[in-house]
């Protein structure tokens, strides 16, 4: 499985959200790297890929507003994190439709997408739950 | 200096690939050791107080075996998904380096990765390599700078 249990911030709504986007995920890159003909998948990667690019954003203000609330001070520099992902996302499916669904842009985008996410999520996110525990320790 | 950057980019290595991929223990080697026929080479462009490039050759079996690492997946060739998340492996490393600089107060920032040759008739001030041994095979850095005038 691609979650692992690590990788958890220990706020149970941006838990859920980021195993539920790992899932989605792991689905999307088995069918992109299933053996089939890419006609026989392409339906299905542009499904996952609409899902995703509702869920990311959906996550991102989730966990900004998390952020605020807690006074994170990387706040701004997280968010611009996010921002980029947004974009690159939108540009890519732009690309993506442009090019009339071509394979190996898709396979690329699959690449970058898995790297980003496990660091992203194991290293950027995980400073956030760093911040509020010390935060929490200091008001003991 | 020379010993400075290379550091920086030592330790991001470990740092990413102990979060990433789990890997705690990677030691630095002299680069003549390094022989690979077939191999991603992923340029990541360096400007600002430092301007240059940073060349990271990762040989085809330790390319797949990071992909299989990340995903849980069986990757057996080098194709457009293996070169993309290796390519961002190599974003990532160079981006914790950009924080370990600034640090140093070096200002810096850095290009999207390239597949690139290793070939390159310039100049540098800082030229060195380094053959990075993990457990999942090799990785050869080749760093390219020169500080801004
Ligand atoms: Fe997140
Ligand atoms: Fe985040």
């Amino acid at each position: 499985m691609l979650w692992k249990d690590n990788y958890e911030i220990g706020v149970p709504q941006i838990d859920e959200q980021h195993k539920e986007l790992f899932r989605r995920v792991e689905s999307f890159l088995q069918v992109l790297r299933s053996q089939v003909s890419w006609e026989e998948k392409v339906q299905k990667v542009n499904e996952t890929l609409e899902f995703m690019k509702g869920y990311v954003v959906e996550h991102f203000r989730d966990e900004e507003e998390y952020q605020k609330s807690v006074g994170y001070p990387g706040f701004e520099a997280h968010k611009q994190i996010h921002t980029g992902m947004v974009d690159y996302v939108l540009e890519f499916s732009k690309q993506y439709e442009q090019s009339n669904h071509d394979e190996q842009l898709i396979q690329q985008f699959g690449g970058k997408l898995l790297a980003w996410l496990i660091n992203h999520v194991a290293a950027e996110d995980q400073r956030i739950a760093n911040y509020a525990r010390k935060k929490g320790d200091e008001l003991k | 200096m020379k010993d400075q950057i290379f550091k920086a980019y030592f330790d991001a290595t470990q740092k990413v690939f102990n979060l990433m991929l789990n890997i705690s223990e990677i030691s630095a080697h002299p680069s003549e050791d390094f022989k690979c026929d077939d191999e991603v080479d992923i340029a990541i462009g360096i400007t600002g107080d430092l301007q240059g490039k940073v060349i990271y050759r990762f040989p085809v079996a330790t390319s797949l075996n990071i992909v299989n690492t990340m995903s849980g997946m069986q990757f057996d060739a080098v194709d457009a998904f293996v070169t993309s998340a290796v390519s961002e492996i190599a974003n990532i490393i160079s981006g914790n380096v950009l924080s370990a600089l600034s640090e140093n107060n070096m200002d810096c920032d850095i290009l999207p990765p390239v597949q690139c040759s290793l070939d390159d008739d310039k100049e540098y001030g800082i030229n060195t390599s380094c053959r990075i041994d993990t457990a999942i095979g090799e990785v050869c850095l080749e760093i390219r700078l020169n500080r801004a005038a």
